[in-house]
């Protein structure tokens, strides 16, 4: 059993509640940080502690908060990304909705090493009792003179608003996100400039997501060099990982990056195995838009060897066949599920959730919705499954944002490890509207290296 | 007011147009659950912005409904993890149970059915949001629940 370190107060009863939250211990790191530590000196732990981003991108987090330009005069802004709204993830509500003090406690303290004076929450719109619960943390904060004016005779003001979103996942990507702060579409802007140099209302902008912030709590705490030791590699510290599918026990673990990808599936500290006694077929682990993996390459990589929960082992193989741990959103499907069927959900809410401003990805996840509709629903060509890998190609690598890769990688993905089961739909286009496709041979051991 | 003006509070000075997006859920709430022109042009001239501007916002977002939508407006997740967890026969069932289509609203009002695109609740699939509130681990059963549960609320308010 590892580590946990966000969760671990998470069953305390009432933990939601300032008063609870001080007695567990909460609120130290902030008194750590105002009182013994210059602002640079947190960001320095954060360097230290190896904390990767936990939105998606796994960009390192201090290196981030070292970009931020400083000029003279000019407001800089701490801005957190609630909009979890990649498929299969929902760590970040779980936070929020259980240890709300925990996010409060950390954009404290990261707004002081920044020098936000002004620090923004955008949450999702459809989290709206979420909203709720952080407003009334953040009311406790300040009544307990943590947030507001000189805070602990500190000199550092801090202030924290709450700004619902309306439902776009486009603005989980950090400058749709300033966009639709500003109250725009959430239209991403070309980078350069980044928001580390003209970020919200034009100035220098942190955007980090909600289990990032949360890290720092623990970083500060116990230091960036303990931190570190936790996990393996690259991928130090803890992740939330929530898990979703065919599985006995969905839900948000806290996982130390040590375990491997069988133990968490299997395991009943975990995911307790596959549901209804059914056996793995694919895993997407880490939200849609990682690349899908056939059983037999997601336990073990095309070398053989184990596959582990982490950074570095689930991007084992590169995309020919390995995947990406992404936003942690762990999504399995069992024996029964169809590949086209899920993949073409997954082309559908792309196309519904592209902003429209580049026409690969504005016209291609379209492109991609219809004919995957044709393939499930007994209408496809054997020609729509290369027209398909096609489209993918001129979409990836070819938008603003990446929005476009995120829609073209489960597609490819999708078609390069189950091709054979997109063929069965095409040549046996009247089965296949009465049973799956099944297992197949996605779970056999696989005794060639997969070639690239 | 104070609402809109608490909203308006929290951005820095001459970057009211920031306070758009709550204050169309606040007039959503408030002008029976859907932005009217009207109510889109009432906005616009509170925060001294153009009605293109709260036009543009308002078409943009999912959450806003840009025509009218019964008492209760039932928004069912359809995307992968929840159509993993059978998510099309709960659609099914509630298309079959209100007598309407996706889109659609109840002859009495009552009741209007859409489907979402993820919603961040995939560990509790099936699920819809109502309101405020998700409904998660749908069943038959359970949706036979809510409506009752609904048309009951309906008639202790009236």
């Amino acid at each position: 059993m590892g580590r946990k370190l966000l969760l671990e107060k998470a069953h305390v009863e009432n933990i939601r509640l300032y008063d609870v939250y001080r007695r567990e211990g909460g609120y130290r790191s902030v008194e750590k940080a105002l009182k013994t530590m210059a602002p640079d000196a947190v960001t320095e732990e954060v360097k230290k502690s190896g904390l990767r981003g936990r939105g998606g991108a796994g960009f390192p987090a201090g290196m981030k908060w070292s970009f931020l330009a400083k000029p003279e005069g000019v407001p800089r802004y701490l801005v957190v990304n609630a909009d979890e709204s990649e498929p299969g993830t929902f760590k970040d509500r779980y936070l929020m909705e259980f240890l709300p003090h925990l996010l409060i406690e950390g954009m404290i303290v990261s707004s002081y090493a920044l020098g936000s004076n002004n620090s923004y929450i955008y949450i999702r719109g459809e989290y709206a009792w979420i909203v709720d619960i952080l407003e009334k943390a953040i009311t406790e904060a300040k009544q307990n003179g943590w947030l507001g004016k000189n805070i602990l005779g500190s000199g550092f003001d801090c202030d924290i608003h709450v700004q619902r979103g309306a439902g776009a996942y486009i603005c989980g990507e950090e400058t749709a996100l300033i966009e639709s702060l500003e109250g725009k579409r959430g239209n991403p802007r070309i980078k350069p400039p980044f928001p580390a140099v003209k970020g919200v209302w034009g100035c220098p902008t942190v955007v980090n997501n909600v289990e990032t912030i949360a890290a720092v709590v623990p970083i500060i705490n116990e230091g960036g060099d303990e931190y570190a030791k936790i996990g393996v590699g690259k991928s130090t510290g803890t992740k939330l990982i929530s898990a979703c599918g065919n599985i006995n026990k969905p839900g948000v673990y806290e996982i130390d990056m040590t375990i491997s990808v069988e133990d968490f599936i299997y395991s009943d500290e975990w995911c307790g195995g596959i549901a209804n006694g059914k056996k793995l077929k694919a895993c997407i682990p880490g939200g849609s838009s990682v690349p899908i993996l056939p059983a037999n390459l997601l336990l073990k990589t095309a070398k053989g060897e184990t596959r582990y929960m982490n950074y570095e082992s689930l991007s084992d193989g590169g995309f020919a066949s390995g995947s990406m741990m992404g936003s942690g959103g762990f999504i399995v499907l069992d024996e029964d599920q169809c590949i086209v069927r899920n993949t073409y959900s997954l082309a559908r809410f792309y196309r519904h959730e592209s902003c429209g401003q580049c026409s690969p990805c504005r016209e291609g996840t379209g492109w991609m919705e219809k004919i995957l509709w044709r393939l499930e629903n007994g209408e496809g060509k054997m020609s729509d499954i290369d027209l398909l890998w096609d489209i993918q190609r001129k979409i990836e690598g070819n938008t603003i944002c990446p929005l476009g890769d995120a829609a073209a990688w489960p597609v490819a993905a999708a078609i390069r490890h189950f091709r054979d089961e997109f063929e069965w739909h095409v040549n046996h286009a009247q089965e296949a509207q009465v049973r799956n496709f099944g297992l197949g041979h996605y779970a056999d051991e696989i005794h060639i290296p997969v070639s690239t | 007011m104070a609402e809109f003006n608490r909203l308006v509070a929290r951005y820095p000075e001459g970057k009211q147009k920031s306070a758009l997006l709550p204050a169309l859920h606040l007039a959503q709430d408030t002008f029976g659950g859907w932005l009217s022109s009207e109510t889109m042009d009432y906005v616009a001239s509170l925060l001294h912005i153009e009605p293109i501007e709260v036009y543009e916002v308002a078409t943009f977002y999912s959450m806003y409904n840009l025509k009218p939508v019964g008492k209760y407006l039932f928004e069912v997740c359809h995307t992968g993890p929840c159509m993993l967890n059978g998510s099309d026969n709960i659609i099914d069932y509630i298309k079959e149970k209100l007598g309407i289509k996706v889109g659609e609203t109840t002859a009495d009002g009552m009741f209007t059915l859409k489907t979402v695109e993820c919603l961040g609740a995939c560990g509790y699939a099936p699920m819809m949001q109502m309101g405020k509130t998700y409904r998660e681990h749908l069943t038959k059963e359970k949706v036979d629940a809510i409506i009752a549960e609904c048309r009951n609320n309906a008639v202790v308010k009236n």
